[in-house]
Parts: C-alpha cells; sequence; structure tokens
C-alpha cells in the first residue's frame, strides 16, 4: 500500500530522515518505535506532505507522493492525526468533526454515514457535541482528533503519539479502539513510544533511531528482541 | 436627552464603518499574521471605484458598490498572490515593509490617475428622517443597517458555511487545517478577496458623508489597527466591539469635550485599554 525508497529530509543543512525504506501493506498495524527526536514526526510530516523529501520516493497504492501539497495527500487517502491533536480549539466537536470530512465536503450522505460510525467508535463525543473541542479533557481531545482524522476517509490513517499525557486507563482504551479501527478496514501507521501497549495491537513494527530505521520485525520478532526489551519495553 | 441619542446614531455610525474596515484587517492578521498597512490604501481605493463609476460612468449609487467591491476584492487577490505569496517564506519584517510600499503605490498611483482634490460623492439617499425631534440622515441610517445586514451575512458565511468555516479553521490552527485538507492558497485568496470588498464597501457606504482623496485611508486604518489591538489581534467579535467602542468614543468625546480631540480619544483609549487588559479585551483564542 505504502512505499518508501531511500527517503531523505533536510531541514537547511541538517539531514532529520537518512536513507528511510519501509512498507505498509493494505490491512497492517505497523507500529514505529523511537525515543524523541528520532524522527518519527518528520516522517509523518513528509507523508502527509507538510515536509519535502531531498532525495527518495514515496508512493502510495501506486502514486507518486513526493511534492504533493497536504490537501492532495489527504484526497489519495493518508492522513495524519498529529502529536498534539492540532484541534480548532474554539470550534465546537461537532464543527471539529465535520471539518475532517473537508475534502469530501460535496458527499453530504456519505459524511452523515460516516458521522454516526466515528460517533459509534467514540459515543462520549455525542454528548460534547456542542461543546468547544479546546475544553474537553485530555483524551476526550484526542478522540475528537482521532475522530476528525476518521472523518476524512483515511485507507492509511497515521497516529502520532496518540497516547502522550493520558491517564493510563485512558490509555488502554485508546489502544483498544486504534485496534477497532484497523480490524474495520483502516490501516493504520502508529507511532509511539509506549512500546509494549504498541506492540502487543501491532502486524509489524520499525524502530527508528537519529532519523534512520535501524530494525524491523513483525509483533512477535520485536517483543522477544533484548534490544527493543531494553530500550523500548524496560523489562 | 435628543443630543444625547443624536450622538448614539453618530456613534453608531462612526462604529459600523470603523468595525467593517477592523474586520477586513483583522481576517487577514488571523490567517496570514500579516499586518496590512496597505489596508486602508484599498479602502481609499474603494471610495475612488465607487466616485468613478458614479460621477463618471453614471452607475446608481449600489451598482457602483458592488462594482467596487468586486474590483477591490480582486485586487486584494492579485496582492495576495503578487506580494505577499512569495514572501512566504521569508521573515515577517518583509511583510510589513511590503505593505508599506503597496500603500504608497497605491497612493501614488491614485494621485497620478485621478489628482490630489477633494471630491464629493452626492448621496442619493440626502434625505432626512425625523423621529420625535431625533434628526436621522438617510445616509446614516444606511451605513449603520448596511453594516449590520453584512456583519451577520460575514458571520453567518463565516459559521455556517463549510467554505466560510476553513477561515476560522486556518486562524484556529494552521496545522491542524493543512490536516484535514484545508488548501492554504485558497484560504488566503477568499480571506484578502473578502477583507478588499468590506473595505470598498465601507469606503462607499461613508463617502456620501465624507470627502474622496488619495490620503483618506490613513487615518483610519491607524484607528482600525487601534481597533483590532483591543479587541484582541484576529479576533472578529473584537472587531466589531472594538470599533463601537472607538466610534462611540469619538462621538460623545467629540460632542461633551472638543470635535477637535476626537482622534485624541481613540489613541487615549488605546492606551487605557492597553495598561489594564495588554491582550486586547477579546484576545482568547486571539493571535
Amino acid at each position: 500500500m505504502l512505499q518508501l525508497k531511500n527517503v531523505d529530509v533536510c531541514y537547511g543543512s541538517f539531514k532529520a530522515l537518512s536513507n528511510i525504506s519501509m512498507t505498509v501493506d493494505t490491512g497492517g498495524l505497523v507500529v514505529l518505535l523511537g525515543a524523541n527526536g528520532a524522527g518519527k514526526s518528520t516522517l509523518f510530516n513528509t507523508l502527509s506532505g507538510l515536509n519535502r523529501p531531498t532525495a527518495g520516493d514515496i508512493e502510495f497504492e501506486g502514486t507518486r507522493l513526493n511534492g504533493l501539497k497536504p490537501n492532495a495527500v489527504v484526497s489519495s487517502g493518508i492522513v495524519q492525526c498529529a502529536e498534539g491533536r492540532k484541534l480548532f480549539p474554539q470550534m465546537s466537536v461537532h464543527q471539529n468533526l465535520m471539518m475532517g470530512a473537508y475534502v469530501h465536503r460535496r458527499d453530504r450522505q456519505g459524511n452523515k454515514r460516516r458521522l454516526n460510525e466515528v460517533l459509534e467508535l467514540f459515543p462520549i463525543l455525542e454528548e460534547k457535541a456542542e461543546q468547544p473541542a479546546g475544553s474537553l479533557s485530555g483524551g476526550q481531545q484526542q478522540m475528537v482528533a482521532i475522530g476528525r482524522a476518521m472523518m476524512s476517509r483515511p485507507r492509511l490513517l497515521m497516529l502520532d503519539e496518540p497516547s502522550l499525557g493520558l491517564a493510563p486507563l485512558v490509555v488502554k482504551q485508546m489502544f483498544e479502539t486504534i485496534q477497532q479501527i484497523n480490524s474495520l478496514g483502516t490501516t493504520v501507521l502508529l507511532a509511539e513510544q509506549n512500546a509494549f501497549a504498541a506492540l502487543k495491537i501491532a502486524t509489524h513494527a520499525y524502530v527508528m533511531e537519529n532519523g534512520q530505521l535501524v530494525m524491523e520485525g513483525d509483533r512477535e520478532a520485536m517483543l522477544g528482541n533484548e534490544d527493543v526489551r531494553k530500550a523500548y519495553i524496560g523489562a | 436627552m435628543n443630543l444625547f441619542f443624536q450622538q448614539v446614531i453618530n456613534g453608531l455610525t462612526l462604529g459600523s464603518i470603523y468595525g467593517l474596515v477592523a474586520l477586513g484587517l483583522t481576517l487577514v492578521y488571523g490567517i496570514l499574521h500579516i499586518p496590512n498597512f496597505a489596508h486602508g490604501a484599498l479602502y481609499m481605493v474603494g471610495a475612488f471605484m465607487t466616485y468613478t463609476l458614479m460621477i463618471d460612468l453614471g452607475s446608481p449609487y449600489w451598482t457602483a458598490m458592488a462594482g467596487s467591491a468586486i474590483i477591490v476584492a480582486t485586487l486584494g487577490i492579485l496582492l495576495e498572490r503578487l506580494v505577499f505569496y512569495p514572501l512566504r517564506h521569508s521573515p515577517p519584517i518583509h511583510h510589513k515593509i511590503a505593505a508599506i510600499g503597496v500603500l504608497l503605490f497605491l497612493e501614488a498611483t491614485v494621485q497620478l490617475f485621478w489628482g490630489a482634490d477633494f471630491r464629493r460623492i452626492a448621496s442619493p439617499y440626502n434625505g432626512i428622517l425625523r423621529f420625535d425631534g431625533l434628526i436621522i440622515p438617510e445616509q446614516r441610517l444606511l451605513i449603520i443597517c448596511g453594516a449590520i445586514t453584512l456583519l451577520i451575512g460575514l458571520q453567518y458565511f463565516l459559521r455556517k458555511t463549510m467554505t466560510g468555516a476553513t477561515i476560522i479553521a486556518m486562524a484556529q490552527n494552521r496545522d491542524g487545517a493543512f490536516l484535514v485538507g484545508i488548501d492554504s492558497n485558497r484560504v488566503a485568496m477568499m480571506t484578502f478577496g473578502i477583507s478588499g470588498a468590506l473595505a470598498a464597501i465601507a469606503a462607499s457606504l461613508y463617502a456620501p458623508i465624507n470627502l474622496v482623496y488619495p490620503s483618506m485611508g490613513n487615518l483610519v486604518i491607524m484607528k482600525a489597527f487601534v481597533i483590532i489591538i483591543l479587541g484582541g489581534m484576529g479576533s472578529i467579535p473584537g472587531a466589531i466591539l472594538g470599533g463601537m467602542i472607538i466610534g462611540f468614543a469619538e462621538a460623545f468625546g467629540g460632542f461633551y469635550f472638543a470635535s477637535a480631540y476626537k482622534d485624541l480619544i481613540s489613541f487615549g483609549l488605546l492606551v487605557i485599554i492597553l495598561s489594564v487588559r495588554p491582550q486586547g479585551l477579546f484576545a482568547k483564542g486571539a493571535h
């Protein structure tokens, strides 16, 4: 579904991503592990069209993505739910969700159906529909952010640190919801520092360090890998 | 008591014009973070376009106003494309210098073609309405009603339509707007277009009770900056309420103290409000 071949990204003379090659298969739940500053968000922003690769190729369902603008990337089916949520804080929850349907704005019936599906995933958002998104708790804001991304009807959903700053119980629910989204047919690329929880639901994983992919493998291989356990799981 | 209500009408008239101009300025600032010093020049070009369409080409007042709004909206879009878009990766000071350059360019161009003389647009609505001793010139009533209608229309567009909501979304979270697929170029052009049209309509409404001349936008833009600083940079309700505060302060201050000092009142108010509330009245969520 998604293929990266030798992708480099530079900020001026600083090379933020170096020689990234990875594959995400249709229907998979691929986890990207890495510490702060490893380059996970840079990679996501590059896939979203916010950064331009200086070398290499990005292909999504056979189409080359290099140089596409963010709106064209969303239209092509890749949607990012970014770290920090990036909600519209003074807009209501309902308005935030509907803004997610911007690229499909002419398909009102389809958006209505999609909204119902999102509200089934996050029933609490129906109660909070008229509240400003900025007034919700961290966990509820994360639900709005994922819900908004789902309203864009992604075929590949990229989630950047969705568990960041959330209470343990909420984190558990969040990972269950991500697994549910995946099981309903959306391919997921998940960047996480909470490695154990992320690997438990993953089909495949990559490890990133200093802007490079240093390891990859399926769930069992990664959970069993001594280095991964020491560096990211702490056991 | 009649004199008091007379000042309320004057305050509403001034506040409506200031509010419309400030709204255009705050919309552009909210989205692109550009303090568009050339906005006063767009206001001035709006007045000259209405003058030319009405006096030189014989169009009716409303047609001239609509034509002027379309021309200045187009000029605003061109400004965005030709001046501000190429500067999008430059340091903020470049936008400010460019805006001042555009202001000087537009003033000099208008002066070249129309001269520096003061001109007058004769209002087709020059009657006077009387209510129980209260005198309301028709043009002032038109300004108040016109501004209120525009503000309601703009609020509807921004809050209730998906296209309008893209402007609000971009102002509240630029990255968030990119992530849902909003095209920043489209929003920037639309915002400059709306801002130009608002300036042209404000000028066309106000010109019949004022004079038309190349530097007419300078004082208005200074007041509009006072208003958006008072109201909170980027805040739409702040621009409307700030416009009314300055309009009323000038009308009442000019009448009860001295009309010669009415401009001083705006700037005095700015100093006082910023001393008490440095972020402006409606700064929550604004830039």
